[in-house]
């Protein structure tokens, strides 16, 4: 593997500077973020700086009115993995939040990638083109796949799973790629809808002190393989998914997540497994639909009229507030960042901050689940 | 003798690696600009195809295959255009239908819907061609109702310039229909072809028989929200469809 290997930084380190991330994200179009800061628990920001090299990112604050979504995020931002090589972790970031247009997460993963040595000629090429990058074929050929996943138009099928494997990589690899991929598309949806403002660390990255620290941070923030961990209990919503990434340590966060978020009080759960439903509909995730689907009905939602409501999305059976999330839910699929962010701020109109917060976040966990279906067979 | 000798082979080995650095970073400076004139051209050619398509190309060349799909067909044309384009001189003419259709098109984009192909003061949009959606048929005539509300805005702004009003006609059918690129070797473009796309555009030639400007068809109507207002039209029978049509008009949408 090339990545951040000695060689490969000082040969990035040859590379002439093409395009600085302050130009990068200059094209990036973003609004201004209206969610205020609030009071984060001394245990939650612990639990950030855990994650993210002991930094309190500027997110965390404003997402505190939600902890599981707090501490979603940071499980997302700092996941850990056992089978793909980890560094591979922040290339798929860059390039699915690149895909997304994810201003906040795309800044900080460049500058990131710069801290550690790489150079703006070298981020740019495996921007424009993976096949320019230094980068083994299977390398590429997971880049490629993560792209796939994250964009899901349509989703990747087993055969492209497939040529991962004759690129190389094992199962439980490619569950890791795929993991990486869609794990990524949830700070990517939570930045974006909130339009989190940039991190100082964009303009740290630039400054001629971090480039003589660089060795140093780079053997901080140098992403180390985390060791398997024994597979969560196959049980809870979405157990498939969660049993798909098998003993990836991904898949205690991916299960940390969907527990904390169904668990949370903030919104009814009724409207919560709506959103899963709409989202997996949208993705033409059959399995994700159906489970939500199933729950629905045990909390008493007659088939037909849950059907009317999916096919719809509207309908007398929903309650004011599921009137609003329900199509909202189907805007985080596909979005321009523009129009994700305009729709979340119109959500801000018609309920609670608390609300909209974990609106957004379940419909980015949903978005999570529904694209790391396609690890297994049927869907 | 053979220090001096083996500092001579140093040397001529570190020349030819130097030579090929050099060479390397030529090519790699080469490769860099042959991929940012792709670049440049992928982002002009995305005007005239789906992004989705140039990629395509872009990664599997032109090619012939063409896919079936189920989607949903809008199709817009301007009522009385004709006499409007022979009283306008010819530069107030293409501004006031570059006007509409911006107008439209963004419209259309709102509403998940992809500008397909302008055919004269007509244009054809279609719902779930590009990327799976399960809510076209809503997605449409949605789409429809924003059109008509858009072009009374339009229109407004027309008539206090001193132009004339213009009304449109808007046709909708839901089926399968054959996606790919169209073309010769010369012009090719992304489009789709079949029996739901001549559907689509004689529904909307009906709207002049029924005297108002959106209708759908039964395959819409079949798929379509139950809070929209529909009313049922006479069958009418239809130039290349054996069977007389039935569509319905639609009033509007009970929020």
């Amino acid at each position: 593997m090339g990545f951040e290997s000695p060689l490969a930084i000082a040969r990035a380190g040859w590379q002439n500077r093409r395009v600085t991330t302050a130009e990068a994200t200059a094209r990036m179009e973003w609004g201004d973020c209206w969610l205020a800061p609030g009071p984060l628990s001394a245990e939650l920001a612990a639990e950030v700086r855990r994650s993210t090299g002991g930094v309190l990112p500027g997110w965390a604050p404003r997402l505190a009115a939600v902890p599981w979504v707090v501490r979603a995020k940071a499980r997302f931002v700092g996941a850990r993995f056992a089978h793909m090589p980890p560094a591979l972790d922040r290339w798929i970031a860059l390039v699915v939040s690149q895909d997304n247009s994810c201003r906040y997460c795309y800044g900080v993963t460049r500058a990131l990638l710069k801290v550690l040595g790489y150079g703006d000629a070298q981020i740019d090429r495996i921007e424009r083109d993976v096949h320019l990058a230094d980068m083994t074929r299977a390398e590429q050929a997971a880049l490629e796949f993560a792209r796939k996943v994250s964009h899901a138009n349509p989703r990747p099928t087993p055969g492209e799973r497939e040529r991962l494997v004759q690129a190389g990589w094992a199962p439980a690899a490619i569950g890791e790629i795929a993991y990486a991929a869609a794990s990524a598309g949830f700070p990517n949806r939570i930045a974006t809808a909130f339009a989190i403002p940039p991190e100082p660390l964009e303009r740290w990255a630039e400054h001629p002190l971090a480039r003589l620290l660089r060795p140093l941070l780079a053997l901080k923030l140098r992403a180390r393989p985390a060791a398997p961990l024994p597979a969560p209990p196959p049980e809870g919503p979405c157990a498939d998914i969660v049993a798909a990434l098998g003993d990836s340590p991904g898949a205690h966060a991916l299960r940390a997540a969907i527990d904390d978020a169904l668990a949370s009080p903030v919104l009814p759960r009724r409207t919560k497994l709506l959103v899963l439903a709409v989202v997996g509909r949208a993705l033409g995730c059959l399995r994700s639909e159906a489970e939500a689907r199933a729950e629905l009905g045990a909390l008493g939602i007659e088939p037909a009229a849950l059907e009317r409501v999916l096919a719809n999305l509207g309908g007398p059976e929903l309650d004011r507030r599921e009137a609003v999330l329900v199509p909202f839910a189907r805007e985080t699929v596909r979005y321009q960042a523009s129009v994700l962010q305009g729709r979340a701020r119109a959500l801000a109109d018609a309920l609670p901050v608390a609300e909209v917060i974990e609106a957004v976040g379940i419909a980015s966990l949903a978005n999570v689940v529904a694209r790391l279906s396609i690890l297994l067979d049927r869907c | 003798m053979l220090s001096a000798a083996l500092a001579g082979v140093v040397v001529a080995v570190a020349a030819v690696a130097w030579r090929l650095f050099g060479r390397a970073r030529e090519l790699q400076r080469r490769l860099e600009g042959a991929s940012r004139e792709l670049e440049a051209l992928q982002h002009a050619f995305a005007r005239f195809a789906p992004s989705e398509v140039v990629e395509r190309i872009i990664a599997q060349g032109i090619s012939t295959r063409s896919e079936t799909k189920e989607v949903t067909v809008l199709f817009a044309d301007l009522v009385g255009f004709t006499r409007v384009a022979e009283e306008l001189p010819p530069d107030r003419l293409v501004a006031l239908l570059n006007g509409y259709f911006a107008a439209m098109a963004e419209v259309a984009a709102a509403h998940r819907g992809h500008l397909a192909k302008f055919i004269g003061d007509g244009f054809l949009v279609l719902f779930g061609a590009l990327e799976p959606n399960p809510w076209q048929t809503n997605d449409a005539v949605h789409a429809a109702l924003a059109m008509r509300a858009a072009l009374a805005a339009y229109n407004a702004r027309l008539r206090a310039d001193g132009l004339p009003a213009l009304t449109a006609g808007i046709g909708i059918h839901r089926g399968p229909v054959v996606a790919g690129l169209i073309g010769n070797a010369a012009l090719v473009e992304y489009g789709v072809i079949g029996r739901t796309v001549n559907v689509a555009a004689r529904v909307e030639g009906l709207t002049r028989l029924h005297a108002t400007d959106v209708l759908v068809t039964e395959a819409v109507a079949a798929h379509l929200d139950a809070r929209f207002r529909l009313r049922r039209m006479p069958p009418a029978e239809v130039k290349g469809i054996p069977e007389p049509v039935v569509t319905f008009a639609v009033d509007g949408f009970e929020a």
